[in-house]
């Protein structure tokens, strides 16, 4: 019964094409789910358009820009701050959002006279900040506006500006994943090795994949200022524009989420010959592993083992104590595609969890070899899943916990199963040993809150918990 | 023999990432270079870093011939040419599971 098909999917059955459970002795060989390629009709997706993989998830990152998108007002606030990626300047990529706020009118007569004197605008009101990130929509991709001509013009007319233009409208492609495409592609066609940056070390890396959600690129650059080795850019956490343009001078690329950015990784490998080395962030057991990896390709294996030793010190015990009261705890993990593979393993080896059921929504064919590669038998592997899918997974299985998003998690929560968001995480950073164990503490707190045994309870009946809390104490008197 | 092959693959399958890169050529070169690099580290051989490409070969095979000798106890007892049949034998599985027949059809598309 390896490919199955779920009861709420018998109108669709080609459904079951997108959900394996995994047998004692198969392989990838054996059974690989479909998946990136058009949702079914008629079936549910929770897949973000292809914009927005480009915007939210790559390019708003950048902390020094002005993210101009060109088109209605509505997927401007569609791609905000919801990922929580700050920066060391203050979160300008997080306090504004800048649209050109296409009408009808512009549509009919074309939109680009709105474009430039939107891009004039944001310069103008923003003097310090010379570089922009334009970004096309469905709407303004239908009528066939050029922003690549209009955003020449401008570089023209202001000189000391610079602009990079994303052609990639939600409907480019079956989800979020093509945006990811095509914004690394294009960054590395017309960008990188535009500019030289300032050498200060002779270990050199790029770390690609790592947005900084709530610091986790913090968390990474600690690590590798102590081991003296020079990040020229993080694609695309706490980033500038230009470190980005500087990304050719790199000995070597680290690559963590490699289905929104592994792409760039290898045009990098292809053209200037840097090798691309893929790592595990999130994890206390990964994290060691990775920073060994780095170590060992520039000779500095006795630095990596320092941070580890340090670090291990510091959080392994916070971290034991976690393990203890969550070993064999089950887990669901229905996020993006990568972090179910960077995680399955990770809390099952690190906190003796189990991890029963994976959900990706953009996932390639590759993230589901790596995830069922690392995932157990029985576990139910879900490409592009739905709630209804959902709700007949939690029939099935017992879960403790969902690691999902903020969607996907309300419709759990009224099933008053605790969630985790996978994607801008509840507190976090998650990434290497500190954030293993802020990771932990997390599920700790959502699977042991007391909330959960009330929230199904009716306060009018008598046998209700609620009363017991406002009953008298007899023990007590109180003068009146 | 192959008991010993199956059990390195399981190992790689859950614990590394390398074999599963984009593209067959990438997985190809990953899966010689890494695996040669690891007999070597196993046999104590000399290794020659010359290339890019040679260190990082040697740090995803340094971590990976650790952590063989750590959880198998078995791969002390082998000789040298023990050693470079296992290889050859993990090689040749992985290349089976993540290239030749691999379901992934994504695999040799030029443009990814």
């Amino acid at each position: 019964m390896p490919l199955k098909l779920f009861c709420c999917d018998e109108c669709i059955p080609e459904r079951k094409n997108h959900v394996y459970i995994k047998e004692e002795g198969e392989d990838t060989t054996d059974f690989l789910p479909l998946s990136n390629i058009d949702t079914i009709a008629g079936s549910l997706s929770e897949r973000g358009c292809s914009y927005c993989g480009a915007k939210l998830v790559i390019g708003g990152v950048i902390k020094d820009c002005i993210q101009m998108i060109h088109g209605p007002v509505g997927c401007a606030y569609d791609t905000w701050h919801t990922k929580r990626y700050p920066s060391d300047n203050d979160n300008f990529q997080l306090k504004y959002i800048w649209s050109s706020d296409t009408k009808e009118k512009h549509i009919v007569f074309g939109a680009e006279k709105q474009l430039k004197k939107a891009i004039m605008e944001a310069f103008q009101e923003f003097p310090a900040i010379k570089r922009m990130f334009v970004y096309t929509t469905c709407t303004t991709a239908l009528i066939g506006d050029n922003p690549k001509a209009v955003c020449r013009e401008v570089q023209e007319e202001l000189e000391d500006v610079d602009i990079f233009v994303v052609e990639c409208p939600g409907f480019a492609g079956v989800s979020q994943s093509k945006g990811h495409h095509e914004l690394n592609i294009g960054w590395m066609r017309d960008k990188i090795g535009t500019l030289e940056p300032e050498i200060t070390s002779e270990y050199t890396i790029n770390v690609i994949g790592d947005y900084n959600i709530q610091g986790d690129t913090y968390v990474l650059q600690k690590y590798l200022d102590k081991m003296g080795i020079q990040v020229i850019a993080h694609f695309t956490g706490n980033v500038t524009y230009d470190q980005l343009r500087c990304m050719h001078r790199a000995k070597l690329n680290v690559v963590n989420c490699a289905r929104s950015a592994g792409y760039i990784a290898n045009e990098l490998k292809r053209v200037y010959d840097i090798p691309r080395m893929d790592v595990d962030t999130w994890g206390f057991e990964y994290v060691k592993v990775a920073l060994r990896k780095i170590g060992a390709f520039f000779g500095l294996e006795d630095k990596a083992e320092e941070v580890i030793a340090e670090e291990v010190a510091k959080y392994e015990g916070k971290l034991d104590w976690y393990k203890e009261r969550l070993k064999g705890k089950q887990i669901c993990i229905w996020t993006g595609g990568p972090r179910l593979w960077h995680w399955t393993k990770a809390l099952e080896d690190d906190l003796g969890m189990e991890v029963v059921a994976m959900s990706s929504k953009f996932g390639h064919q590759e993230d589901f070899e790596k995830v069922i590669a690392r995932g157990r038998i029985g576990t139910i592997y879900i490409d592009d899943g739905n709630e209804l899918e959902f709700f007949e997974v939690l029939d099935n299985i017992h879960a403790d916990l969902i690691f999902t998003g903020p969607r996907v998690g309300d419709l759990v929560k009224k099933l008053h199963i605790p969630y985790i968001n996978g994607h801008a995480y509840h507190n976090g950073p998650y990434m290497g040993f500190e954030g293993a164990v802020n990771m932990a503490r997390d599920m700790y707190n959502a699977i042991y809150s007391p909330m959960w045994k009330l929230a199904g309870k009716d306060p009018r009946e008598t046998d209700s918990p609620m009363w017991s809390l406002t009953e008298k104490d007899s023990g007590v008197v109180q003068e009146s | 023999m192959n008991e010993k092959i199956e059990e390195i693959t399981a190992l790689i399958q859950e614990r590394c990432l390398w074999q599963f890169f984009s593209r067959s050529w990438d997985r190809e070169e990953n899966i010689e270079g890494i695996m040669t690099m690891t007999g070597k580290i196993l046999n104590g051989e000399k290794i020659n870093l010359v290339t890019p490409a040679d260190k990082a070969f040697y740090s995803d095979a340094k971590n990976l011939a650790a952590d063989i000798q750590n959880k198998m106890p078995w791969i002390s007892e082998l000789d040298k040419s023990g050693i470079l049949e296992l290889v050859e034998g993990v090689k040749k599985r992985l290349l089976h599971i993540t290239v030749k027949k691999s379901r992934n059809c994504e695999l040799n598309l030029p443009n990814y």
